[in-house]
């Protein structure tokens, strides 16, 4: 089915044999835009070009040698050595320990993590930190918010109403889980693509199927128009495909042909052909009790507003207004949804032929299209089938997951080498076109994406090869700094670690985790926090901010806070949490003033330095000891000489005044030894 | 130190923090590379325009819900001769949203007058800003795409009918970067009564990095948040807790380390926001005369009159983009007259009209208009056809804004919608060229202000933006 160069006898097989099912089901179908073909030249671009399974380079010097570690290390030194530039040496173990605990968890390791660590003198001493990272469910809590940015989930629909999805934390579970249990990826993908196709009784399929409702939903007063909006749901669940699974910009094409990859805009609606019979589905949970307690409070209303809804249609002028007003005032009254799955069906009586339209507006519609893959990625017999074909969805996991598909194992494999070093092998993750980045080492690239195939798609192989690296394990300092810096400024070769900045979610999380509050609790619906009023009135819907009720839910891990479109906490928003609305490959690393202001006058980092102040002067008798608990809890080290003694010159202005501990411990969680991981 | 270079630290100081132990390095180079490394790790510091700007600073007053053109700046007799009649069919077609073919076209109740010497007809609902109008560039023709309140205002504010793209605010501070370290460079003043529909979104950054994203103002003292220190703390504690920060932070640095020096001088300009902003908040120390020029302590001017007086401090004091919201919450509450737009206009203009006109006075007077766009309007005009009796519904294919000072030809009437005001006719304007022609004057290119995003450069007018050549001077 791929337009393989190689001469793989299988997949002409496979190819034949997909032709002949579509040549028999498209029989009947009147299908009018014709297929595309591509210039040589556009097939030759390297991401659409089989995977190859490059040998890594072998080094006999003793030096060299030792240094590779793994295989990973022969392809970077191999290209460092081109270049002339050498890798840093190796970091300090507390520095190790505190960036892979990071990098694994986004938690700091605790003191005693790194004192073992530091102490224990067994040769595999590494091989244990690594594998005890692995095996944590912190893991699936930090690597799982990595793919939520990925298929920017949230929880409520944005535009105006911005209404809860309250049963959405099911699927954010869904892939903590799946992460923790290292649930092979082309799995992973093909349950969230078509698990309601695959195994329609088994929960968990339904609940990953979700992901085709993540996109924001726009439900606005007024006279929205059915065909406006479906337009909007199916463009939502196309372009996340091309971005996040594919590493391909095909919402480019939606409007005309892709201006720089060859991607046609028939090609756009050929793949949103696939989710032509999908629709919303809602699999309910509660129980008969709550349905009927539900409906008897539902009911009412409902016949209300039809009441209304009938007045509305005879009623003019100021009458009708005061209707409508009094339509949205009984709507708001409505009880929150039942307890159920978010899931999708396929609905073939619904299904709408899939149009090429012009400029993507609805109502310019050109030639209708049938379903069939990216173009460039086929051979040009390849017919498309019809959108009425049986389990589409499961047909576009199928070619996804293909091992043969050049680009779905790369982009994966690339994601996790840029979540690992702050810097993908592309550099731009969500874009292997021509715009996008060139792979700096392309030949390390399809290594790893082969090993991660034949190692059955499983992610946790990928993560212990890179983390038991020498690359890995170098230092964030290079004592050829300036000479490579000239060479190499954006350190693409890797001849330091990049030192990064942590994200949102990490350091609220490591504030609750020094302070001693934080809640470890996993899973479950999403908490709300109570937050300042004045931001709540900004929202056109403030009383859906209900907040949790149980106080101890305050402190959990912020990947089990509410993500609620239009309104993200400012702590979280001024230190570049994305806003949900497209997929987010990158996060932004800005520094300005007021995360400054946040961190010196905002709740979130007052409350907890209160809470670390009295960790401390519980914990310990002296103020050396304390200064010392609060930079291991903090930096996960000892201060050095002219650290301690700053720290102690300022304590000394207050000794037992718990207010100058307080804002001791403000200080040490502003410091930059805290927001950096080296 | 160059200018622009935005450390909060003297010369010396920052080559001590980032390049210690390189005296040798040639001083020359050493300019160059520290100008890039301020952009790189600064992306606040200020950005040379593309092309010599007229303006450096925008003011929107933003008429929430949708002011109604035929009640404001846009006469139409024939209007009035047909009311009651259905719209003659040669006007053509309209989509609306709750306007259907039963109704009936809706004369005004307003009258109009010409004023100043450009002789522009200015109804009797706004008597200030009537006096005004030699400053005002009045664009009779502003179309838009959209008639639901949350898709226009997307559009109106981002180009876009979707959320999720940055708002021309970020736009323009992504361009020229911020001339104040005292305050947030692009601020959006909410009307305390409520939210809009297109909400939050349609004033922040978008996919731009979180530094451009809006300092959405709260009503009441302390508009900023975490401008105050948390309650308890002496500020003599602060300062010394910031000095305990900065020194454990210095510590620390080793070598050439830019990223760090912009931190801890992020922290140098917080305190500096902490310490001069709430001065700037306070409009105390104005003169009896301009708080009563601009309506403040009469209850119907006074909120607005207050958030206009500030919006001329912040501007005064660097701020690159302010946006005034008149209107919030329910329907009624805003511009968004479906019921009674008798009611509504005189009762929205009478908090707006004073205020605006005074704010544009007081620029002037201070020299600041020539280097300030003031842009009025709202998301969309309303319908010559009458909701109801009384009331006028979304109406988005002809519609008035306008524009005064940086650079745009006062007294001049630009465009014309036809002779019932239901499409604009003359010279039709889409909010891309609005958007295009107020970059122009801000010295910004439209197309070199792009931002690259899931494959594409992304632009505040998207792929076509007309500049409007005959209003700009």
């Amino acid at each position: 089915m791929f337009a393989v160069q190689g001469k793989d006898p299988t997949m002409r097989v496979r190819a034949t044999a997909l032709v002949i099912a579509a040549v028999t089901m498209s029989a009947a179908n009147e299908l009018t835009a014709p297929l595309e073909t591509y210039k040589a030249a556009e097939r030759r671009h390297w991401a659409f070009q089989p995977v190859k399974d490059a040998a890594p380079p072998v080094f006999t010097a003793p030096a060299e040698k030792t240094w590779v570690k793994t295989p990973v290390d022969a392809f970077i030194l191999g290209k460092l050595k081109q270049e002339k530039l050498k890798p840093a040496p190796a970091a300090g173990r507390a520095t190790l320990i505190r960036r892979a605990t990071f990098d694994m968890h986004g938690l700091p390791p605790s003191p005693e993590e790194i004192d073992a660590f530091v102490r224990d003198k067994s040769p595999n001493a590494w091989e244990k930190v690594v594998g005890r990272l692995l095996d944590s469910p912190a893991y699936g809590e930090q690597w799982g918010r990595h793919w939520l940015d990925v298929v920017r989930f949230a929880e409520s629909d944005g535009y105006e109403y911005d209404l809860h999805r309250p049963d959405a934390w099911r699927y954010r579970d869904y892939v903590i889980h799946s992460l923790n249990s290292d649930r092979p990826y082309n799995q992973f993908l093909t349950e969230q693509l078509a698990g309601d196709e695959i195994d329609p009784d088994n929960e968990i399929h339904q609940v990953a199927s979700g992901f085709n409702r993540l996109g924001a939903l726009r439900k606005n007063a007024g006279n929205q128009e059915v065909a406006s909006s479906r337009n909007e749901v199916l463009t939502e669940m196309t372009n996340i495909v091309g971005a996040s699974l594919l590493g391909v910009t095909l919402g480019c094409a939606r409007c005309h042909d892709h201006k720089f990859d060859p991607i046609r805009h028939t090609d756009y609606y050929r793949m949103q052909g696939y989710f032509a019979q999908a629709q919303p589905h809602e699999i309910m949970l509660a129980d008969e009790e709550e349905q009927k307690e539900w409906k008897s409070k539902v009911d009412p209303l409902r016949r209300e507003m039809r009441l209304v809804q009938s007045q509305m249609r005879k009623a003019e002028g100021d009458d009708k207004t005061r209707l409508e007003q009094k339509l949205e005032e009984i709507e708001e009254q409505m009880p929150p949804p039942l307890t159920a799955l978010y899931s999708i069906k396929n609905d073939p009586e619904k299904a709408a032929p899939i149009h090429v339209l012009a400029r993507g507006e609805y109502l310019n519609k050109g030639a209708k299209v049938g379903m069939r893959p990216l173009g460039i990625l086929l051979t040009d017999e390849i017919p498309e089938l019809p959108v009425a074909t049986e389990k589409p969805r499961t047909r576009l996991a199928a070619w996804i997951t293909d091992p043969a598909n050049p680009l779905t194992a790369r982009v994966m494999v690339n994601r996790i080498w840029h979540y690992h070093f702050g810097r993908g092998i592309v550099s731009t993750p969500n874009d292997f076109g021509r715009m996008g980045g060139r792979p700096s080492h392309p030949e390390l690239l399809d290594w790893l994406a082969t090993r991660f195939v034949e190692g059955g798609w499983k992610m946790k192989p990928i993560h212990r090869m890179i983390l038991l690296s020498s690359v890995y394990r170098q230092s964030s300092r290079s004592p050829m700094e300036s000479a490579a810096a000239d060479r190499d400024a954006e350190n693409a070769l890797l001849w330091k670690f990049n030192r990064r900045r942590l994200a949102a979610e990490e350091i609220r999380d490591s504030m609750l985790f020094a302070s001693g509050r934080l809640n470890t609790k996993v899973g479950g619906p999403s908490v709300l926090l109570p937050i300042d009023p004045e931001l709540v009135l900004l929202l056109k819907r403030p009383k859906l901010w209900v907040k949790t009720k149980d106080e101890s839910e305050y402190d959990r891990r912020s990947i089990y806070l509410i993500h609620k479109r239009n309104l993200r906490l400012p702590f979280m928003e001024v230190f570049d949490m994305p806003d949900m609305m497209f997929s987010c490959a990158r996060r932004e690393q800005s520094t300005h003033a007021p995360q400054a202001l946040e961190l010196l006058n905002g709740k979130v980092s007052n409350d907890l330095a209160g809470a670390l102040a009295e960790r401390l002067l519980k914990e310990h008798k002296t103020a050396e000891a304390r200064v010392h608990h609060a930079f291991r809890l903090i930096a996960g080290r000892l201060p050095n000489a002219k650290e301690k003694a700053r720290a102690l010159k300022y304590l000394a202005e207050g000794p037992a005044d718990p207010e100058v501990w307080k804002e001791f411990a403000l200080g040490v969680m502003n410091l930059n030894a805290f927001l950096y991981v080296n | 130190m160059p200018e622009h270079v935005r450390f909060n630290r003297n010369r010396r100081e920052f080559l001590t923090d980032c390049f210690c132990g390189v005296g040798s390095l040639a001083f020359a180079s050493m300019m160059v590379r520290e100008q890039a490394l301020a952009a790189r790790y600064n992306p606040l510091a200020p950005k040379p325009p593309h092309m010599p700007a007229k303006a450096k600073a925008v003011i929107f007053v933003y008429m929430a819900g949708g002011p109604s053109h035929l009640e404001t700046f846009d006469p139409k007799p024939l209007l009035n001769e047909l009311h009651g009649q259905k719209r003659p069919a040669e006007f053509g077609e309209a989509k609306y949203q709750f306007v259907d073919d039963k109704s009936r076209l809706l004369g005004t109740k307003r009258t109009f007058k010409k004023y100043g010497k450009s002789g522009i007809d200015v109804s009797d609902l706004f008597p200030y800003q009537s006096e005004i109008v030699d400053d005002l560039c009045i664009i009779r023709s502003m179309y838009g795409d959209m008639v639901v309140h949350s898709a226009a205002q997307y559009q109106m504010m981002t180009g876009r009918v979707i959320p999720g793209f940055p708002a021309m605010g970020s736009w323009v501070l992504y361009g020229l970067g911020a001339e104040t370290e005292s305050l947030p460079a692009y601020v959006v003043m909410p009307d305390a009564r409520g939210a809009q529909e297109a909400g939050v979104p349609m004033y922040t950054h978008g996919f731009l990095p979180a530094v451009y994203q809006p300092s959405m103002f709260r009503p009441g003292k302390k508009p900023v948040l975490n401008l105050e220190m948390p309650q308890g703390v002496s500020p003599e504690r602060r300062r010394k807790t910031i000095d305990l920060i900065r020194g454990l932070n210095e510590d620390n640095l080793v070598g050439e380390d830019p990223e760090f020096a912009a931190r801890i001088s992020a922290y140098d300009t917080a305190f500096k926001m902490q310490t001069e902003a709430p001065e700037i908040f306070d409009i105390s120390g104005e003169p009896q005369e301009t708080l009563d020029m601009y309506g403040v302590g009469d209850p119907k001017t006074d909120d607005y009159g207050r958030r206009c007086l500030l919006a001329r401090r912040m501007v005064e004091n660097g701020v690159r983009f302010v946006c005034v919201v008149s209107g919030g919450g329910s329907g009624n509450q805003e511009w968004d007259a479906h019921s009674d737009i008798e009611e509504n206009h005189t009762r929205m203009a009478g908090q707006t009209d004073k205020p605006v006109a005074a704010l544009i006075r007081d620029l002037k007077r201070r020299g600041l208009l020539d280097s300030t766009i003031v842009l009025w309007g709202g998301e969309f005009g309303r319908s010559p056809e009458s909701q109801g009796s009384t009331g006028r519904d979304h109406h988005a294919l002809g519609f008035t804004m306008y524009l005064a000072g940086g650079g745009f030809k006062g007294g001049t009437i630009y465009g014309a919608t036809d002779a019932i005001g239901l499409k604009a006719v003359e010279n039709p304007v889409h909010f891309r060229d609005l958007h295009a022609t107020m970059l122009h004057q801000l010295g910004l290119n439209q197309d070199q202000l792009s931002y690259m995003h899931q494959g594409r450069k992304e632009r505040l007018t998207e792929v076509h933006g007309r500049i409007i050549q005959d209003i700009i001077g």
